[in-house]
């Protein structure tokens, strides 16, 4: 029943990887389709919030010109120790940050992905939404020619699959390219939550001169309870982001809710002025691969490719992912023109997307930082001890008038090996410059 | 001289509704609502329309209601209820007669009439209204009604045209007291029409099931969502029947086909205003609301405390409705047994 | 074969939000949907096509967000779709609406003869249900309200018997063709659309008709001039105010269902006494 569909590419997934595979093969011709399974693009999608430009710029060079829905360029970033009653803040404001456009924007990805799948559509793509790939359809010798969807006469084909299905990968699992579901040891739960307050009155909270300004701050310690994780503050044109992630091992190992170690970071007497008077408008949770390097799935294999997410394309110390994601898409879908060019849609051919990702920063970052989730994993006092330290030789240094300045210094070293041996905290440094380091 | 040009008396009409020689009570709140209109519109008379075949009996009802006068077309076109004969009757009337306020129920049989009038004769019809007033100043019709699924009241007036139209969902307006012996003027019109002018006919009727009617209920249990299952329904049925009333229920209850739709109260549901009205397991969306604020006593059964609900009932109890409800069946039981 | 179907983009009620303090709609945000029952109306239509063959043409009035719902339609099956879309058109009541609305149809009947209108029930965020009533009125057709189910369809002879859902239970009519239904949800079961449906869709551009192009209106009919009713005044619900509260955590359950029964009785709402009847 029905007529066949019949289309040069497929792409599954409408997130920034998924859209940016799907927009650099429309331009260059190939008749794709983009397969979404919310109500439109973006519905369930959600992050921190910050998009860094020179991902998109590589996807779409007029990008500015298109409009983006943008909240606030950041212009001041840093980091944040919050101990349980103080917090140390390491902020960075530069005129650098103030050129247009700027390196790096707040965005809300409900507004976000709707347009840059939109940019695919105006370049030729074809989208559709409320529809789920159940299925990689493959032939007798394992080659992947189309998907199947959760609708009736439900079939695509195309002699490439562009997976891009985001951190809950069940496709990619299904055609084996990845062994199996990840161990909550290696995915972090993210809760975060907007809340809506006047532009106004985050300008004054944050220091900002305008809407033209906006601060992007990571905060550690206290605000995940001391555990490995952080928790992320940041300003939107209208509106707060703010939310914590942990390994989900760790909200399990601690029974720990995760909105509860939200609510309780909102409600630390640090943060809680920032969001004073704030109608929370959306509360979502999601998850965040920590899969490392070493256990990302095989990249592609014959008429298919694996991006974003789904790939495990995240740098968990920087916590990216967006920009990966749209590299990896741009280059799978450079990756899917050659193939086109070719003829040649094999396994081996297919094998240059990975090449490419290994030129690009893509691997490269994910190379380099290696070793952090195992970092973190067998340092977990790192994120407490030090910001509580932190906190406290800072309160020692302001407050120590009258003594002198040797005695103070020496308290406050006494202070931190009260919390951990010398030979420890040699240990957790050495640890960290190898995490660092890849 | 100046020539007196004898304007009539404002009419404001009321269509009285029937089938099957039944007069629907909602036809009995219009005439008390017509009432008021005519107390704040000076030397307003209030008359009722009534269409059918022998049904001429129903005219002294209105009249004990309010009616000073009732226009009756009688013909066997109009048994039972067709949309095109009724439509060509009543605009007929309306050409004829200028009502200044012509007020109908908002049952299926009203609001199928009421709009086709209101295009046939050309003017606004304010549909569902919740409060019918004359506004001090125009001296015109204020119909107040809600929007947006009742989370909105807009008070609209129809300023040009005549005449002002509106409905009024059963219940919505009390009933009003009749008089014991009350006189007025029967007017009977024709209908000059002819079956073949007709292209609709009825073939048969297939009765409703049960004829559950809770807007005329003086009690009524309700359950929600939070009733968790079709079974826990069984329990409101007992404290219904102990108390002498019916099942009511929230929307969802009805979607999840736990009870069927003619238990549903609210916005897309019936608007009750019994006496007595147990919500349980209900958590008071506005949706809700509107079709059971009007009760005498509501008794809101939650374990949320913070239930909107709450604010609008009487007496609320913070708990597990399967723990309050047997103990309620219980207590009312108890007290019937005289205990 | 011909069914046109009037449709409508509504804010999701459930979704709305009032500003307490100016009662004015905060529109910004509230997701759009169909108007619940008339995707039934759609699904019916479709169903006619299936099984006689012919087109199903969706017409919209709205601004041009509607186009989503349409395409919506599209999805569902339908062939052609018409938004009317014009600032001109803005505030119209039910009156000014079913001009619109009948006027559209009357120039698709110029292209050839439509034997099937399909209305919902009422759209959700006025709630009125006077759309398909008045334009059945202007059109000079049949109209069946609260249309439960389609017994059977006749094109050749052109009657259909209609179930209809009144007060009294089910009343089941004979009409002549063209007439208007409107529908409630029991019409057809809304099924999943088909990928080829959705992949038409995702191509298919509704047509604009605006006030003067391809058909003129009539200036004085439309939007604010056409429509008699006006709004005097909009405002939140005041609330009933909320009553005692008790607690069965601190009163215990029989204390707080007594106390409960105590004031139902002192309210005098019913008399428990009444129902001893024959028992005691
Ligand atoms: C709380 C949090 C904070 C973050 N902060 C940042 C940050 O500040 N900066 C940054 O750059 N990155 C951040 N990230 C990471 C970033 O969100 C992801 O790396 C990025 O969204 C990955 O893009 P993607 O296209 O691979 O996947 P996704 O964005 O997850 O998109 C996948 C899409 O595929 C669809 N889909 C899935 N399965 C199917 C199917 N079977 N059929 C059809 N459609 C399907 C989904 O609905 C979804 O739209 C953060 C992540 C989280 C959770
Ligand atoms: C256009 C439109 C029209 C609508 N029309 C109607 C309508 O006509 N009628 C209608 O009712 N709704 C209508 N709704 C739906 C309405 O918005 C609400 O969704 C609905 O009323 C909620 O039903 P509920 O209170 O049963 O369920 P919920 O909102 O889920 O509430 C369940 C409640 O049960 C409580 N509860 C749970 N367990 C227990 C327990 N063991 N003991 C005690 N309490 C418990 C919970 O605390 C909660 O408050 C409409 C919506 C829309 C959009
Ligand atoms: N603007 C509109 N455009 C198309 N159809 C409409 C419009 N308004 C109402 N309708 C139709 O009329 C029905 C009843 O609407 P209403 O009378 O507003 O409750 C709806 O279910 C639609 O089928």
């Amino acid at each position: 029943m029905g007529s066949k569909h019949t289309f040069d590419a497929i792409v599954v997934g409408g997130g920034p990887s998924g859209s940016a595979a799907a927009l650099t093969m429309a331009r260059a011709g190939l008749k794709t389709i983009l397969i979404e399974r919310g109500q439109f693009v973006g519905a369930k999608n959600f992050f921190g919030g910050v998009m860094y430009t020179h991902a998109l710029a590589d996807v779409l060079p007029e990008y500015w010109e298109r409009k983006p829905p943008f909240e606030r360029p950041v212009t001041e970033q840093g980091y944040w120790m919050l101990s349980p009653d103080s917090v140390v803040r390491i902020m960075h404001k530069s005129e650098h940050y103030k050129q247009e456009p700027a390196e790096a924007y707040t965005v809300l990805r409900a507004l976000f992905d709707p347009w840059l799948a939109e940019q695919a559509v105006a370049a030729g793509a074809l989208l559709i939404t409320k529809t789920t790939v159940s299925h990689i359809l493959q032939d007798a010798k394992g080659r992947v020619i189309g998907v199947r969807t959760d609708r009736p006469d439900g079939e695509v084909y195309a002699p490439i699959v562009i997976i891009a299905e985001g951190v809950n990968n069940l496709l990619t699992q299904k055609l084996g390219l990845i062994k199996n579901d990840l161990p909550p040891r290696f995915v972090a739960l993210a809760v975060k939550e907007y809340i809506s307050l006047p532009p106004k009155e985050i300008q004054a909270r944050f220091g900002l001169s305008g809407p033209s300004e906006g601060a992007a701050i990571d905060v550690f310690g206290d605000a995940t309870l001391g555990l490995p994780g952080t928790a992320f503050l940041y300003t939107d044109r209208n509106g707060l982001s703010i939310g914590v992630g942990m390994l989900l091992e760790e909200f399990v190992a601690h029974k720990l809710r995760p909105y509860e170690v939200l609510a309780r970071f909102k409600n630390h007497p640090v943060i809680q002025p920032y969001l004073e008077g704030g109608k929370p408008l959306e509360y979502g949770a999601h998850l965040i691969p920590e899969t490392g390097y070493d256990r990302m799935p095989k990249l592609s294999a014959a008429g298919v490719m694996v991006v974003g997410d789904a790939a495990g394309m995240v740098d968990a110390v920087h916590r990216e992912g967006t920009n990966l994601a749209m590299t990896a898409g741009k280059l799978a879908g450079t990756t899917a023109i050659a193939a086109h060019q070719a003829n040649n849609f094999s396994a081996a051919f297919l094998k240059q997307y990975r090449q490419s990702l290994e030129a690009s920063f893509v691997l490269k970052d994910m190379k380099q930082y290696r070793r952090m989730t195992d970092f973190l994993d067998s340092t977990p006092h790192f994120m407490g001890t030090y910001a509580n330290f932190l906190n406290d030789a800072a309160l020692r240094y302001f407050t120590a008038h009258g003594m002198p300045k040797r005695d103070m210094e020496k308290q406050i070293v006494g202070l931190l090996q009260e919390r951990r041996s010398f030979f420890g905290m040699a240990q957790d440094m050495l640890k960290l410059l190898r995490a660092m380091r890849g | 001289m100046s020539e007196q040009i004898e304007t009539p008396a404002p009419r404001i009409w009321v269509f009285i509704e029937q089938e099957e020689g039944q007069p629907h009570p909602v036809s009995w709140e219009l005439l008390g609502a017509a009432a008021r209109l005519s107390a704040e519109l000076p030397g307003s008379v209030v008359e009722g329309v009534l269409l059918g075949h022998n049904v001429a009996g129903i005219a002294p009802q209105a009249y004990r209601y309010g009616a000073t006068r009732v226009y009756l077309i009688d013909d066997p076109l109009l048994e039972p209820y067709r949309n095109l004969p009724y439509g060509h009757g009543v605009s007929m009337l309306v050409t004829k007669y200028k009502p200044e306020i012509f007020l109908f129920g908002a049952t299926t049989l009203g609001r199928d009439l009421a709009g086709t009038i209101a295009t046939r004769v050309h003017t606004g019809l304010t549909a569902d209204c919740t409060e019918l007033t004359i506004d001090p100043k125009l001296k015109i019709l204020a119909a107040t009604r809600p929007t947006f699924g009742g989370n909105l009241m807009a008070t609209i007036l129809c300023r040009k045209h005549r005449p002002q139209m509106a409905t009024v969902r059963p219940r919505v307006l009390s009933m009003p007291e009749p008089l014991p012996a009350a006189e007025g003027e029967l007017l009977r019109e024709p209908l000059d029409l002819n079956e073949r002018d007709i292209p609709v006919r009825r073939l048969r009727l297939i009765p409703g099931k049960e004829q559950l009617n809770i807007e005329y209920a003086d009690v009524i249990v309700a359950g929600g969502r939070g009733m968790g299952g079709p079974k826990g329904f069984t329990l409101l049925e007992e404290l219904a029947e102990s108390l002498g009333g019916v099942v009511g229920a929230s929307r969802p209850v009805i979607d999840a086909g736990w009870l069927g739709h003619e238990h549903q109260v609210g916005q897309t549901g019936k608007t009750v205003r019994p006496k007595l009205y147990i919500a349980a397991g209900i958590s008071g969306a506005v949706q809700h609301t509107v079709g059971m604020s009007g009760s005498n006593f509501i008794l809101a059964i939650n374990s949320d405390p913070k239930a909107p609900i709450f604010q609008v009932a009487n007496a609320s109890i913070v708990g597990d409705l399967y723990k309050v409800i047997p103990e309620l069946i219980r207590q009312v039981k108890g007290t019937r047994n005289g205990q | 074969m011909h069914s046109v179907v009037a449709i409508k983009q509504v804010p999701d009620t459930s979704n709305v939000r009032i500003n307490p303090e100016t009662g004015t709609l905060i529109r910004e945000g509230v997701p759009t949907i169909i108007n619940p029952y008339d995707i039934h109306a759609v699904e019916m239509a479709v169903r006619i096509k299936e099984q006689f063959g012919g087109t199903v043409t969706v017409i919209s009035m709205g601004p041009p967000k509607a186009m989503e719902a349409l395409i919506e339609c599209v999805e569902q099956g339908a062939d052609r779709a018409i938004l009317i879309s014009d600032r001109r058109f803005g505030a119209a009541d039910t009156l000014a609406t079913s001009y619109v609305l009948a006027h559209t149809i009357e120039a698709l009947q110029k292209e050839g003869p439509v034997d099937l209108l399909l209305f919902g029930k009422q759209a959700i965020d006025g709630d009125t249900g006077q759309v398909g009533p008045g334009v059945a009125a202007r059109l000079q057709v049949p109209l069946l309200s609260n249309a439960v189910m389609i017994e059977s369809f006749d094109p050749v002879a052109r009657k259909a018997v209609i179930h209809r859902k009144i007060e009294q239970g089910v009343e089941v009519i004979e009409t002549s063709l063209p007439a208007l239904l409107t529908v409630e949800k029991e019409i057809a079961t809304v099924k999943r659309a088909a990928l080829s449906n959705v992949i038409n869709a995702a191509r298919y551009k509704p047509e604009l008709w605006t006030g003067d192009a391809p058909v003129p209106f009539d200036p004085e009919q439309i939007g604010i001039k056409g429509s008699p009713t006006i709004v005097g005044k909009a405002f939140t619900p005041t609330p009933r105010g909320a009553g005692a509260i008790l607690s069965v955590a601190e009163k215990g359950l029989r204390q707080t269902v007594a106390d409960a029964l105590a004031m139902i009785v002192q309210a005098n709402v019913v008399t428990f006494e009444h129902h001893n009847g024959g028992r005691s």
